[in-house]
């Protein structure tokens, strides 16, 4: 389902322009942090996703449903529990965190395991702050849960729907528990695995100046998905560059004058 | 529906050269760094004016967010993804008002403070600069790094809402390339910020 939203855009006094500023989604939270099923499929640790993996702060249904993906056709992947999600490994007590992309006067914020309400927050139509974690006690809960998040928004009938997947209390049998964004199986080079395995001894995290570094650089093409180091060199589109500025490269961090900062033709 | 006015930047006659002023072209010479900025033409609406607008305001809002984490301190692995979010996004950023300079556009809206207080149809306020800041500001040493990712990715998502809104209603091709980049690159950025907030 498709509605406008009238973005900033509306105050700033263009009419054609607002009416054309609608919003290709409706767009507002989810859980980030352990990471939800749309946050998996947005961080592209679940890949085949669909159409969620774009818009993970889009799962928002009527309220009152127990499922993954709010009724929503689309997200219907959300639910698929044959999808052998990753499960992240917590103790009894775990904060959730929540990505907010709107302040929706809220109701109240929900949790459940299977029948079991476990958690919750009411709001009583307060507009959330810019981000959103609470503290839930997990007690009596072990092994794999797939536990329901839900916010319920104060001035619609609608709610945000998140699934998130755990292991409680120590001991897993499940994929790599969470702090391990390396270990995990999706093949796509964008996905940032190696952020994390290379210690780099050169990484400098403020703005680096050119210098002259010994040539240790592999001389290879650009490509995405890989760790940088100030004074590597690669080739793009035939020309060589040196790397200025230490940094996981992405598509769109390749080379050109919006990257000039994090490389230099030579 | 709106005159065409020229946008006089200095290099934009050597990149677009050989390109009517019509027709759109990327312009990538073969094995040659590109290291002008890339011009935009002088067809635009009003699309691409408030797009351009509100993304010059949302680079700013962003530069502040990295500002702060760097003062507080994160990992380094998010220090180093800031820091070239930061890089890149300056360099949009000059872009962005050459652009609007060049038209002769304000580089901001008339009325970008009401922004702040529209509603959108289902009630929802979209977050502010000043709520992310408070955000950040109020958060413990402990909690400080995972607000700051949560607070980046919901304004990289937003970033890439008005991406998408620049897409289907501008004109502009260079705004609409930067509509694109934007899109994509602030999507590659959400991946690897939901891979460090979950790590």
């Amino acid at each position: 389902m498709r509605r406008l939203v009238a973005y900033p855009l509306a105050a700033l006094g263009f009419v054609a322009a607002s009416l054309t500023f609608a919003s290709p989604a409706s767009a507002h939270g989810y859980v980030s942090s352990p990471p939800s099923r749309q946050a998996l499929c947005a961080s592209g640790r679940v890949s085949d996703c669909g159409p969620i993996q774009y818009e993970p702060q889009s799962v928002e249904g009527p309220k009152g449903q127990r499922n993954c993906h709010g009724g929503l056709s689309q997200f219907a992947v959300l639910n698929d529990d044959g999808r052998n999600w990753p499960a992240t490994s917590v103790g009894t007590s775990v904060t959730f965190n929540w990505v907010l992309t709107a302040r929706h006067s809220t109701s109240s914020w929900e949790y459940w395991i299977g029948d079991r309400r476990v958690a919750f927050f009411e709001d009583g139509g307060k507009q959330p702050n810019a981000t959103v974690s609470h503290q839930v006690s997990l007690a009596g809960f072990s092994g794999r849960q797939k536990l329901l998040a839900i916010w319920n928004i104060g001035d619609t009938p609608m709610a945000f729907y998140n699934c998130v997947d755990l292991q409680i209390g120590g001991g897993g049998g499940n994929p790599a528990p969470s702090p391990s964004p390396s270990a995990r199986p999706t093949p796509r080079p964008s996905a940032s695995p190696s952020v994390r395995p290379s210690a780099r001894p050169s990484a400098t995290p403020t703005a680096v100046p050119p210098r002259p570094t010994p040539p240790s650089a592999p001389a290879g093409e650009w490509a995405p998905g890989t760790t940088y180091r100030t004074g590597d060199e690669v080739t793009y589109q035939g020309v060589r560059y040196r790397c200025r500025q230490a940094h996981t490269s992405i598509v769109t961090w390749e080379p050109s004058y919006y990257t000039l900062a994090l490389w230099l033709p030579i | 529906m709106r005159k065409l006015r020229y946008a006089a930047v200095a290099l934009a006659a050597a990149l677009l050269a050989g390109c009517g002023s019509a027709t759109p072209e990327p312009v990538v010479p073969a094995a040659v760094a590109q290291t002008a900025p890339p011009a935009a033409e002088a067809r635009y609406n009003d699309v691409d004016v408030a797009f351009l607008q509100m993304m010059v305001a949302h680079h700013g809002q962003t530069l502040e967010i990295l500002k702060l984490a760097r003062t507080r301190g994160t990992d380094e692995r998010v220090a180093l993804l800031a820091a070239a979010i930061e890089a890149t996004q300056q360099t949009e950023l000059e872009v962005m008002r050459g652009w609007l300079t060049g038209w002769g556009e304000p580089l901001t809206g008339s009325a970008s403070h009401a922004a702040h207080a529209s509603h959108s149809a289902d009630g929802a306020l979209p977050i502010t600069a000043a709520d992310e800041m408070a955000s950040l500001r109020k958060a413990s040493k402990a909690q400080f790094q995972v607000t700051f990712l949560n607070v980046l990715i919901g304004h990289q998502h937003n970033a890439i809402e008005m991406a998408r809104t620049e897409a289907g209603g501008g004109v502009n091709p260079q705004a609409k390339d930067l509509a694109n980049r934007i899109d994509r690159s602030r999507t590659e950025q959400i991946k690897q910020l939901l891979a460090m907030v979950s790590g």
